[in-house]
């Protein structure tokens, strides 16, 4: 039931940012005025020099799954967390166990010099 | 709390630590400058091998005529999983003996396929031992996980990417059947460990449309569809002959070697102990026919050599699948007997594979006059090949007449005549090799390099086991008869 404020606050924050990109085209002097050089893209002035796209960088890759193992792991930590004055020594020393195998991978990582970004 | 549990478990703990440290040191010393940065997978491989050797002794110290549930019956350990433990774990350093030349050849410096066979390995081990439909499906995972990988591992080959990515994705897919059953079996029962789904099923009428529930049927057919997936059964055997032929010679060994124990034996658990019921017995009855008919047929058509040892397999899980669907004590036991002996004849024949794969020993007739350029390797291949068609002084035809007499013997006369059929016509593609060897002169003569110690003994030792097998075979019989009983009691 707590949810339902934040689904009413979601509703009310898109019309307002709606009314917020609205109000820019009301008051816009003149609608029609894109011509072609307005519409070019943006590179420091000059026209484009060569094909737009480009190989793509496997870092991007690789931080984002990253991100996805850390993130796991955060999740596995909350419970954990708020549950520590009812899981006594052993709870903790599992997670301890859980969290030193994901630092031996993170440590494969940082060896293999996939946190490395020139 | 579990301190007996942790001591139990003591081989998986063992052999974690020991892929860990490899890992860190295989990391660490091949990132050093000050080494110049040695490509460690020979180092990593031998430490591999040492570290399931290790294990081995562990699993086999403990006393195995104990029944222990552990971790709340998540896992258990009886005589059935020592036994299937220890055999996983032979066929597992067997595969890393196998593949020490080749990294050396290939120069395939990753020694991380090293670190993902140990790891998949204990998951393996985990999976023959699980007992609860969460646990089982947690070591598929992390198995089939570390499968994904090794599958792709060779990076610049377009057949690796190509058979690692059909492999995730029918992987995936199948995992997800088998998780769907799952849940349908924990929704309509309530329960997932293995020890109390056979106490509700025992009596249970499971039929679509008998007077008991239809989701439990639904779950147990999903749970099948799943297993026999990962198990290359045939009406969904369709990834099977591309990722064998993708993947690098080693993992194909290790797919077609270790996964069909650990599988074999989760599915033996899970549906001869909880489920026992007639009602699946007629899907593997029918995965089984059509397996051994696809896998005589089909591989005739083949010419490359790993193509054709995938189709092989899949026959071979069609003879199996008899011991499987008769579900009586003999049934489960041939079983045993027939995986046993069909993981050694693979054994043997991926050493053959591996050992002759220096001008890329791709397609069948490359072998053509092995028979004048190294005799005794072209013995060896043609014994094989013999025991693997089911020739009778042979290991495979202890098997397989075993498996047909187990079906004889629960009234499946059907399985039997078509086993017999489908193994008359597999004998064609099995002895062209043979053919081939002897009495083919091939127009370019193929020189292939002396195999390393390492290969030659295993090649040495297996083919002693599959030629001698019928001469002294109580031991085998008396294993698996320990085992089939100690899964249905």
């Amino acid at each position: 039931m707590e949810f339902a404020p934040i689904c009413v606050y979601l509703v009310i924050s898109l019309l307002f940012s709606l009314i917020l990109i609205g109000v820019s085209f009301l008051f816009a002097s003149s609608p029609n005025s894109a011509y072609p050089e307005k519409l070019s893209a943006y590179e420091c002035g000059f026209d484009p020099f060569d094909d737009a796209r480009s190989r793509f960088d496997i870092r991007f890759y690789l931080v984002s799954i990253l991100f996805i193992i850390f993130d796991l792991e955060v999740t596995f930590l909350f419970p954990w967390a708020v549950s520590l004055n009812k899981i006594g020594l052993f709870g903790f020393w599992s997670m301890i166990v859980f969290l030193l195998i994901l630092t031996i991978g993170f440590l494969y990582e940082w060896k293999k010099g996939a946190l490395d970004w020139e | 709390m579990f301190e007996h549990d942790f001591l139990a478990l003591f081989p998986e703990i063992f052999l974690i630590n020991a892929t860990i440290i490899l890992l860190i040191y295989g990391v660490v010393f091949s990132t050093s400058k000050k080494y110049d940065y040695p490509p460690l997978v020979c180092n990593v491989s031998w430490l591999g091998l040492l570290s399931v050797l290790i294990t081995i002794l562990l699993v086999a110290s403990s006393t195995p005529l104990t029944v222990a549930n552990l971790f709340y019956n998540n896992l258990i350990i009886d005589n059935f999983t020592y036994f299937c433990q220890i055999f996983l774990l032979v066929s597992t350093a067997s595969t890393i003996i196998m593949c020490l030349g080749y990294f050396k050849e290939e120069s395939l410096n990753a020694f991380e396929s090293i670190v993902l066979i140990l790891l998949s390995t204990c998951s393996m081990l985990f999976m023959i031992s699980a007992y609860d439909l969460i646990a089982m499906y947690l070591a598929i995972e992390l198995q089939s996980l570390c499968f994904y990988v090794i599958a792709a591992s060779k990076r610049d080959s377009e057949f690796s990417t190509e058979a690692g990515l059909k492999y995730f994705i029918l992987g995936a897919f199948s995992s997800g059947i088998l998780l769907f059953g799952c849940s349908m079996i924990y929704g309509f029962t309530g329960v997932t460990n293995f020890e109390e789904l056979a106490k509700i099923f025992t009596g249970y009428e499971i039929t679509l449309f008998g007077a008991q529930s239809s989701g439990i049927f639904m779950g147990i057919l999903f749970i099948a569809v799943g297993f026999l997936f990962k198990i290359t059964a045939v009406p969904f055997h369709m990834w099977a002959p591309d990722v064998y032929e993708g993947s690098p010679t080693l993992v194909t060994a290790f797919f077609s070697i270790a996964p069909k124990i650990s599988i074999l034996a989760n599915m033996v658990r899970v549906f001869i102990y909880s489920f026992y019921d007639p009602t699946w017995q007629q899907l593997f009855f029918f995965c089984s026919i059509a397996s051994m008919i696809l896998g005589a047929l089909a591989a005739m058509a083949q010419n490359k050599v790993k193509r054709l040892l995938a189709y092989s397999s899949i026959g071979h899980v069609g003879y199996l699948f008899i011991g499987f669907s008769c579900g009586t004590i003999e049934g489960i036991q041939s079983l045993l007997i027939g995986v046993f002996i069909y993981v050694l004849m693979t054994i043997n024949v991926f050493a053959i594979v591996l050992a002759l794969r220096q001008n890329r020993f791709k397609y069948i007739a490359d072998c053509g006059a092995l028979a004048k350029t190294n005799p005794i390797l072209a013995i060896t291949l043609s014994i094989t090949m013999f025991s693997y068609a089911g020739i009778p002084p042979l290991a495979g035809f202890c098997s397989k007449f075993y498996l047909f007499f187990a079906a004889l013997g629960c009234g499946a006369y059907l399985l039997a005549l078509i086993g017999v059929v489908t193994s008359v016509i597999s004998c064609f593609y099995y002895i062209r090799f043979v053919k081939i060897i002897y009495s083919d002169t091939p127009k370019k003569w193929i020189l292939y390099k002396t195999m390393d110690r390492e290969k030659s003994l295993l090649l040495a030792i297996t083919l002693f086991f599959i030629t001698f097998f019928s001469l002294y075979p109580s031991p085998l019989f008396l294993v698996t008869h320990q085992m089939a009983l100690s899964l249905s009691f």
